[in-house]
C-alpha cells in the first residue's frame, strides 16, 4: 500500500476531506485521509518509542476517531493536520500511561485533560496569528538548529537525552536550549 | 482577571507535544483554564505538531489497513461512560479544570500554622507530587534554597515574593533559586496549586522544608 509520500496538497484540502466526513460519511474522503496521515502517524508513533504492532494499531485507532470526531472539527478552529496531531497525541498518553501500567484510575480519558470548555476565548486576531500557515512561517524561519530542537521536543519520554545526543551537546544544555528555542518560536507568532 | 505570570515557552510546548508528566499537566491545564493567551500559543504548538506530523516521512501501514478500517466505519462508536462527578473536596473550588476536579483526593491537614496542603492523585503514576496549599492571609514564608522544578498555580487570593504579586490564574516556576520571604495576601485566604518533582511523603517533605522556618 502507498505510503503517500508523494502527495502535496494544500492544507485546506485535508479540512475539506474532514468536512465531507462530518457531512455525509464520505467513505472516499476517509481513503485519502489514511492514506496521507495513517502512515505518518505511525512514523511518529516509531520515533516516540512505540514498536511497531502498538504504532500501526493506535494509527489505525487514530483515523477511526477522525471519521468518528469529524463532526467536532471545527477548520475555523484550525487546519486539519494540527487536530489530527492532537488526536494522535492523545493516543500516544494514554498508550504510555497503559505500557508503564501506570494508569492509576482506570481509563483516563486524556481529551479531557486537553479540554478548556469553561475557558474565555482567545480573541481572533490571536488565533489567527498562531495557526497554520502562520506557524509554519515561524517554524521556517528558525535557525535550523533552534527548528531541529523543536521538532525533537516532540517526541516522548527520553527526549532530553536523545536530543543531547542527536545534537551532540550535554545534557545539562538540552532545557536551555528548549527553552531560547520555544521563546524564539513564539516571538516570531 | 489579569494574568501577568506565565509559564515558559518550553512548558507549553511540552504541554502541546504531550511529553509532560501526569503532574506537570495539571499545573498547566490549570493555568490554561485561565490565561487564553497562553492557550494560543499552545494552540499554536499544537500546528507546529500538526506541520512536523505533515513533513515526515511515512512508515507503510501493514497490507490491507484501510480496507479492515473501513470495515469498521459502520460500527456504533463505543458508548461515552459518562465523567464521574467531582470529588467532594474539589467542587466548591474556583479555577480547576474539569477533570482535576474529579481527582481522587485525601483530606487536608495541617502542615504548620496557617498552612494546609490536601493531595490529588493524578490518574496516572507522576514523579511531579500535585498538591493544593491554603495559606491564611497575611502570614510570611520562608522556604529554603531552590526547590527542584515546583510549579505553582494560584486559584484564589495572592503571594508575593521578589517584588512580584501572583494572584489567580498566576504561574510561578519556581526553578529560580528563591530563599526570599513569601508573603501571602490580605485579602482571604490563598489557595494554590502546586505541582512539585521529588518526595512528597506524609512526615517527610512539607514538614521538614515549611515548618521550622514559618513566620506569622
Amino acid at each position: 500500500m502507498s505510503d503517500g509520500n508523494a502527495e502535496v496538497r494544500p492544507p485546506q484540502q485535508w479540512s475539506a476531506l474532514i468536512l465531507a466526513i462530518a457531512r455525509k460519511q464520505d467513505k472516499a474522503a476517509f481513503g485519502q485521509l489514511f492514506g496521507h496521515f495513517a502512515p505518518r502517524i505511525k512514523a511518529f508513533l516509531r520515533r516516540s518509542g512505540l514498536d511497531e504492532h502498538m504504532a500501526e494499531e493506535l494509527a489505525q485507532e487514530a483515523l477511526l476517531r477522525v471519521w468518528r470526531k469529524a463532526e467536532k472539527f471545527d477548520p475555523g478552529a484550525g487546519d486539519a493536520a494540527a487536530w489530527i496531531f492532537t488526536i494522535a497525541r492523545n493516543l500516544r498518553i494514554d498508550a504510555l500511561r497503559r505500557t508503564r501500567g501506570d494508569a492509576t484510575q482506570g481509563a483516563s480519558d486524556i481529551d479531557d485533560e486537553y479540554l478548556c470548555d469553561d475557558a474565555p476565548l482567545p480573541d481572533a486576531a490571536l488565533v489567527q496569528r498562531q495557526s497554520g500557515e502562520q506557524v509554519r512561517r515561524a517554524l521556517a524561519s528558525l535557525p535550523p538548529d533552534q527548528r531541529r530542537v523543536i521538532e525533537l521536543s516532540f517526541y516522548q519520554e527520553e527526549a532530553h537525552g536523545r536530543i543531547a545526543e542527536l545534537l551532540e551537546i550535554p545534557l545539562g544544555t538540552v532545557k536551555s536550549r528548549m527553552r531560547l528555542a520555544a521563546a524564539k518560536l513564539r516571538s516570531l507568532l | 482577571m489579569s494574568i501577568t505570570c506565565h509559564p515558559t515557552e518550553d512548558l507549553l510546548l511540552g504541554y502541546a507535544a504531550g511529553t509532560l508528566d501526569p503532574g506537570e499537566q495539571i499545573a498547566l491545564a490549570t493555568h490554561l483554564l485561565a490565561c487564553s493567551q497562553c492557550r494560543g500559543f499552545v494552540g499554536a504548538m499544537e500546528h507546529a505538531g500538526g506541520a512536523l506530523l505533515g513533513a515526515l516521512t511515512g512508515e507503510a501501514m501493514t497490507d490491507g489497513a484501510l480496507e479492515r478500517i473501513t470495515a469498521r466505519l459502520d460500527e456504533a462508536a463505543p458508548v461515552q461512560t459518562a465523567p464521574p462527578p467531582p470529588s467532594k473536596h474539589l467542587r466548591e473550588l474556583g479555577g480547576l479544570p474539569a477533570f482535576v476536579r474529579r481527582l481522587h483526593t485525601e483530606p487536608w491537614r495541617w502542615v504548620a500554622p496557617g498552612l494546609k496542603i490536601q493531595r490529588l492523585k493524578p490518574a496516572a503514576e507522576s514523579p511531579t507530587r500535585v498538591f493544593l496549599l491554603k495559606a491564611k492571609p497575611g502570614i510570611r514564608l520562608l522556604p529554603h534554597g531552590h526547590q527542584e522544578a515546583e510549579m505553582t498555580c494560584v486559584l484564589t487570593g495572592s503571594f508575593s515574593h521578589d517584588g512580584q504579586r501572583y494572584g489567580p490564574g498566576d504561574f510561578d516556576c519556581g526553578d529560580h533559586a528563591s530563599d526570599h520571604e513569601i508573603t501571602i495576601g490580605n485579602e482571604g485566604p490563598c489557595i494554590s496549586l502546586v505541582a512539585m518533582r521529588g518526595r512528597l511523603t506524609l512526615h517527610g517533605f512539607v514538614g521538614r522544608l515549611i515548618q521550622p522556618l514559618i513566620a506569622i
